[in-house]
């Protein structure tokens, strides 16, 4: 970085502002006796970007705070932060280098939707039964070892879908089963503080889960095969758009997409559509998005809160798992595994806002374009990836304590 | 009669634990001790996160980066402050009541006291050099984490439940990060050493222990235990403990009844990170390094774990609850072979640890220990109505 | 109390020196990590070795007429729970020797405990120069020296046609950090230009900083990560377009595990891998019936090189105690000093001792008590799915047994 004083007196000029207008705008739209819901996230984004210069008729002004004034002042923030970073850090490969931006952006969008996809099994256990699950990245590891041993040690001759088919009876098997044996106490009321049990329960869960499975199979890596192998190959030979190798492809010379994120990414999205299709389509999904929206009434209307609670519990950890399963040919997979990317599960669903489907998924795309930017544009090559498990827990306590509902959530 | 026998089981206790060091005298002596004194470092961490969560009702995942900001606060004033009867004149430094106080600048995995060495080079016999003094050490990372908790509190106002445990997940995990990465002040991964409790050994009643002996040591942690136990039961019978307990049930009608919730959701929070931070910095001296792998996300849980296995509800059965889980976690490491399958205990001890903590979370709600606890006090009170209801017929 | 403390102590004293006589069996202390955060796998792999290090002794008729017990102790891989197991193999299982050890930041935490206590320690697997660079008098090495490996890197780097930028990618241990300094400096002095990228370890995507490498244009990439780290690392660098078929790339020894290495590297062909310990060509009967007892008893394809350490530093302590006729630990260190002892890593001796101190023989400080010369040696893969002990080695010149296969990058 060349002018990293100007870049810190930047940022703490945002800091400063932005502290001033949620405090200040939410004191007038309280003393105008105005809706204040919004009131001080969007002082901070209006001060942050545009200093008092906005701030001042925002004071004076008090408008009614629509969507739109939800959203502007946050795409002014990051505009603003961007330029401030771009002075600082010209010759940073982030603004020079078109190649390099477009492969961060499409290696982002891909790993995104593989975490989005994980991510919503959460936020569709929060939807139903109310309760953040901590055992969520044992499902992924488990995911990934029953398509591992499927495809490798007992049964290779069937196939990778056969695996991913297996991985996923397997992990709703255990999340179905697990909600029957401990969760029933919370839908009877015999707990006092359903939300801490939960938390607690399936902390044991992820316990338990990582190390039976460390006892079972041991402590080495493992990994299976890539699902597809392409041969080597160029179209049109010559100047080729399109450059195969057997795990790697080469768009117009310059982006280059790995071939099992590829699949695993290809993957995902055929089954998040059929799980749309399964929502919409089927008495059984409707019945679930009942449940989400309304309990009471969905029981009145004659759908068992139990069956929905068992099967929402199973189909998210069943999510989790197709996650490992599609993955698990990407990455060298360990018991432990599943740490880093339950905690990514927390910050999309917290950023999506907790129990909202598509903010789920749109939460995914975005922490993988953070994780992206921030591994890619740190400009201090011995910080920027040691900060990667940093990056999306910042997004988390960020988003906590400007907009606890997330982006689409409903207000907590 | 009833009534003061948990007193008195207490008492006895205490002095049990007091007497113990002076007694044992087997050939895994020292093991033993370190095993008692990491046992009273858990029960510090259990008993004072059952305040926080049992009592207060927050659900906070940040207990140990509380521990993490005291130990790295005495490390950091260990590392690179000194004191030094004659100034150096390279280093930064300034004099005060005769004495100077050196700054070291930080370097990492690199030597920092570079300067300081030069200087005493050059310095007459008898100038001496001595840490910064070890209370001041803890009170320093004491004042850190209850800063650190003061704005966590403060910060975590408007969240609940799942949002707290969220928030206070993340925290952890920024500071895990920052410890990590920032190696030029805290070397990372390869932990911040500490000097030891008493570097220069330490004489009590006329026996001399060296700087590795683990008696003293094992005297500071029991001090801090019952200091810890004590001010936390005291705080949680007094009205505080009510205006907490309020907290957890119902905070808007605790709001509305007039109990300030901001204020002693604030109080609560600082109080348990102080205690933890105090017994990190202790601890980081004791065992003479501290590594941001402290605070991950698998020990915090053990510490949570501990609480719940004894009872959350009740400070004593966290604490006991801590100490017989670290002693259970160390001896059930032993392998062992059962119908010619050899089973790998170092793994599957954790195995049942996982099953234990469901299944007391699923039919012992209130703890094991708390629950029996329970169960003897009823027991008593049983026998002690039938006694009365007898005594009353035969008078008849 | 003084008095009844002296008398527990007279008669521990008493009773230890009664044990000294015929304390059957002899038990030598070994730490590993055998439990997450610590390297399990290479942990394991140890504690495997050192077993069949307790069955060789103890087939060959013992020590001292005593039957040998290994007690493997679980280090966690974490500082402080190092020196808690140190002092649990000292004062509750009356070990009177230690070996093993994996984790540099583990060893340097825990030998002072047993320098104190007077029981001697080979340390198998911590390269770490301060390990031995302190002079402590019951502190022995067999692992090379960080700054020994990272000379080989640097010489080796030279060596390869057309390297003017190489990359160091680092993890954030006290293996990764001194190491990637040491190899940089190294590099310097070749006059080859270097950056370091460091990445925190349980990192599983490597997408963001292997694309910003890449947009460093480096001509060789050089690893300092281990176990699945670097096995993740290598193959997604593969799918990125720069991975060892396109420039030079070293691995982590991990990869001599060749079973392992191609299940989660299928494409890491022509990988160049620092080895520890003698050629192929050059295996003594001591090393090939090691692998053969290692192979058959883990189904493993080849021992790693920790293995043959650890089994050595065992070996080696059982040895010395033969020489020295007792278990006392004094007795055991002057045994070791004048050792001369035929091990599966070769010839091995510590010559900078009490009798000729490092100062005075004129070397760095950090050759007390170390083998000076295990062999450090770089071999490379050269066509996929080859056996570790199939491939040849290439540096330094005294072991060449093959040609490099240089890839795309050099060939151009």
């Amino acid at each position: 970085m060349d002018h990293p004083g100007f870049f810190s007196l930047a940022i703490l000029w945002m800091v400063l502002w932005g502290a001033i207008g949620g405090a200040v705008i939410h004191r007038a739209y309280l003393a105008r006796d105005l809706d204040v819901t919004a009131a001080r996230t969007v002082g901070v984004a209006v001060g942050a970007a545009t200093g008092p210069f906005g701030l001042v008729p925002l004071y004076l002004r008090t408008p009614t705070l629509t969507r739109a004034w939800q959203a502007l002042p946050w795409i002014g923030v990051v505009t603003v932060f961007l330029f401030a970073f771009r002075a600082s850090d010209p010759d940073n490969v982030c603004f020079t280098s078109g190649t390099f931006v477009t492969s961060q952006l499409v290696n982002g969008l891909i790993m995104g939707t593989i975490y989005g996809l994980m991510a919503l099994g959460l936020a569709l256990i929060f939807s139903i039964i109310g309760i953040v699950s901590f055992s969520h990245g044992e499902f992924y590891m488990i995911g990934g070892m029953v398509v591992y041993y499927m495809t490798e040690v007992w049964a290779p001759g069937l196939g990778p879908i056969a695996a991913v088919i297996a991985a996923c009876a397997v992990t709703f098997g255990i999340g179905a089963a697990f909600e029957r044996a401990f969760f029933t106490p919370i839908y009877a009321g015999k707990v006092e503080r359903p939300n801490e049990y939960a938390i607690l329960v399936t902390f044991g869960l992820a316990f338990f889960l990582q190390y039976l499975v460390q006892g079972l199979s041991g402590a080495n890596p493992v990994k299976a095969s890539p699902f597809f192998e392409l041969p080597r190959s160029e179209w049109p030979a010559g100047a080729p758009i399109i450059e195969t190798t057997r795990s790697n492809i080469k768009l117009f010379d310059m982006i280059s997409i790995s071939t099992p994120r590829l699949t695993a990414a290809i993957l995902s999205v055929v089954m998040l559509l059929a799980l749309i299709w399964f929502l919409y389509n089927t008495w059984t999904g409707r019945a679930l998005r009942a449940t989400a929206q309304d309990r009471q009434a969905a029981a009145v209307a004659g759908i068992n809160p139990g069956r929905m609670n068992m099967l929402a519990f199973g189909l998210g950890c069943m999510l989790a798992g197709l996650a490992g399963a599609v993955l698990v040919q990407a990455f060298s997979w360990l018991p432990q595994t599943g740490a880093i990317p339950a905690l990514r599960a927390f910050v999309i669903i917290v950023l999506g806002g907790l129990g909202s489907l598509p903010g789920a998924f749109i939460g995914g795309l975005i922490l993988g374009l953070v994780e992206a930017a921030g591994a890619g544009c740190v400009p201090d090559p011995t910080r920027a990836a040691a900060y990667l498990p940093a990056y999306g827990m910042i997004i988390l306590t960020l988003v906590l304590l400007l907009r606890p509902q997330g982006l689409f959530g409903r207000k907590v | 009669m009833i009534s003061h026998a948990p007193k008195i089981a207490g008492s006895v206790a205490a002095a049990l634990l007091v007497l113990f060091p002076l007694v044992y005298s087997a050939g895994n002596y020292d093991f033993v001790m370190h095993l008692w004194i990491t046992a009273f470092y858990y029960a510090i961490l259990a008993s004072s996160w059952a305040l926080l969560a049992g009592y207060g009702g927050q659900f906070s995942f940040a207990h140990l980066a509380f521990m993490a900001l005291g130990a790295y606060g005495a490390g950091i004033l260990d590392n690179y402050v000194f004191l030094t009867s004659l100034p150096t004149g390279t280093c930064t430094e300034f004099g005060l009541l005769g004495t100077n106080i050196v700054f070291l600048p930080p370097a990492g995995t690199g030597d920092a006291g570079a300067c300081l060495t030069a200087a005493r080079a050059t310095w007459p016999e008898g100038a001496t050099v001595s840490r910064f003094p070890l209370l001041l050490q803890i009170a320093f990372g004491a004042i850190v984490g209850g800063g650190a908790g003061w704005l966590i509190g403060t910060l975590v106002l408007r969240l609940r439940a799942a949002y707290l445990a969220l928030f206070t997940v993340g925290l952890s995990e920024i500071l895990r990060a920052v410890l990590s990465a920032e190696i030029w002040l805290t070397r990372g991964q390869a932990g911040m050493p500490m000097s030891p409790l008493f570097p220069e050994g330490i004489t009590i009643l006329g026996t001399t222990y060296g700087p590795a002996a683990k008696l003293p040591a094992y005297y500071v942690m029991l001090a801090l235990f019952f200091a810890t136990l004590s001010l936390l039961l005291w705080v949680a019978r007094s009205r505080i403990g009510l205006f907490l307990r309020s907290l957890r049930e119902d905070e808007d009608a605790a709001e509305a009844l007039g109990v300030d919730t901001v204020k002693w959701k604030r109080a609560v929070f600082v109080l348990t990170a102080a205690i933890a931070a105090t017994a990190g910095a202790v601890q980081g001296h004791y065992v003479g390094l501290i590594t941001p792998n402290t605070l991950v996300l698998l020990q915090m849980s053990l510490v949570i774990a501990m609480a719940v296995i004894g009872g959350l509800e009740n400070l004593v059965a966290a604490a006991i609850g801590a100490i017989l889980i670290s002693f259970a976690l160390e001896f059930l490491r032993t392998d062992f072979t059962i119908l010619g399958l050899e089973v790998d205990m170092t793994t599957w001890r954790l195995v049942f640890f996982g099953l234990l903590l469901m299944l007391t979370l699923r039919f012992l709600r209130n703890g094991v220990i708390q629950g029996a606890l329970m169960w003897i006090e009823r027991r008593g009170v049983g026998a002690e109505t039938v006694a009365k209801r007898r005594a009353a017929e035969e008078a008849k | 109390m003084k008095k009844l403390l002296l008398t527990a102590g007279a008669l521990a004293l008493a009773a230890g020196a009664a044990n000294a006589q015929v304390a059957c069996p002899i038990k030598i202390g070994a730490t590993a990590p055998l439990s997450a955060p610590g390297a399990v796998t290479g942990g394991e792999a140890m504690r495997d070795a050192m077993a069949i290090a307790e069955a060789d002794i103890n087939a060959a008729g013992g020590v001292l007429g005593c039957d040998v017990q290994v007690v493997v102790a679980d280090d966690e891989g974490l500082p402080e729970r190092g020196r808690a197991v140190m002092e649990r193999l000292i004062t509750q299982d009356g070990v009177v020797a230690v070996g093993g050890g994996y984790h540099s930041s583990v060893g340097l935490a825990n030998m002072e405990v047993a320098d104190a206590a007077g029981i001697p320690v080979v340390y198998a697997e911590t390269w770490n120069d301060d390990i031995t660079g302190k002079g402590l008098k019951h502190i022995f090495r067999i692992a090379p020296l960080s700054s020994e490996v990272a000379r080989i890197f640097a010489d080796f780097a030279a060596t390869v046609p057309g390297v003017k930028k190489v990359v160091l990618v680092a993890e954030n241990t006290d293996y990764g950090l001194p190491a990637s300094e040491q190899t940089k400096a190294g590099l310097d002095a070749a006059g080859i230009s270097s950056s370091v990228f460091t990445v925190d370890i349980g990192t599983q995507d490597f997408s963001g900083i292997i694309e910003r490498i890449k947009a460093e244009d480096p001509d060789m990439i050089i690893q300092l990560l281990t176990g699945e780290a670097s096995y993740n690392f290598t193959q997604q660098s593969a799918e990125a377009g720069i991975g060892p078929q396109d420039i030079p790339t070293t691995c982590d020894q991990a990869a001599l595990e060749s079973g392992a290495f191609w299940q989660n590297v299928p494409d890491g062909n022509l990988c160049f891998v620092n080895a520890v310990g003698l050629p192929r060509a050059l295996y003594n009967d001591k090393t090939n019936a090691f692998v053969a007892a290692y192979t058959a008893k883990t189904g493993k394809s080849a021992a790693e090189s920790y293995a043959m350490e650890a089994y050595d530093s065992i070996m080696i302590l059982a040895e010395a105690m033969k020489i020295a006729g007792s278990t006392d630990g004094d007795a055991i260190v002057t045994a070791l000093e004048n050792i001369t002892y035929q091990g599966t890593l070769g010839e091995i001796s510590f010559p900078y001792n009490s009798a000729n101190p490092p100062a005075a023989a004129g070397v760095a400080p950090y050759f007390w008590h170390q083998f000076p010369n295990p062999a450090v040696t770089m071999v490379q893969y050269q066509e996929p799915g080859q056996l570790a002990a199939d491939a040849p080695n290439l540096f330094p010149p005294q072991y060449k047994t093959g040609e490099p296969i240089w890839p795309a990058s050099v060939q151009q």
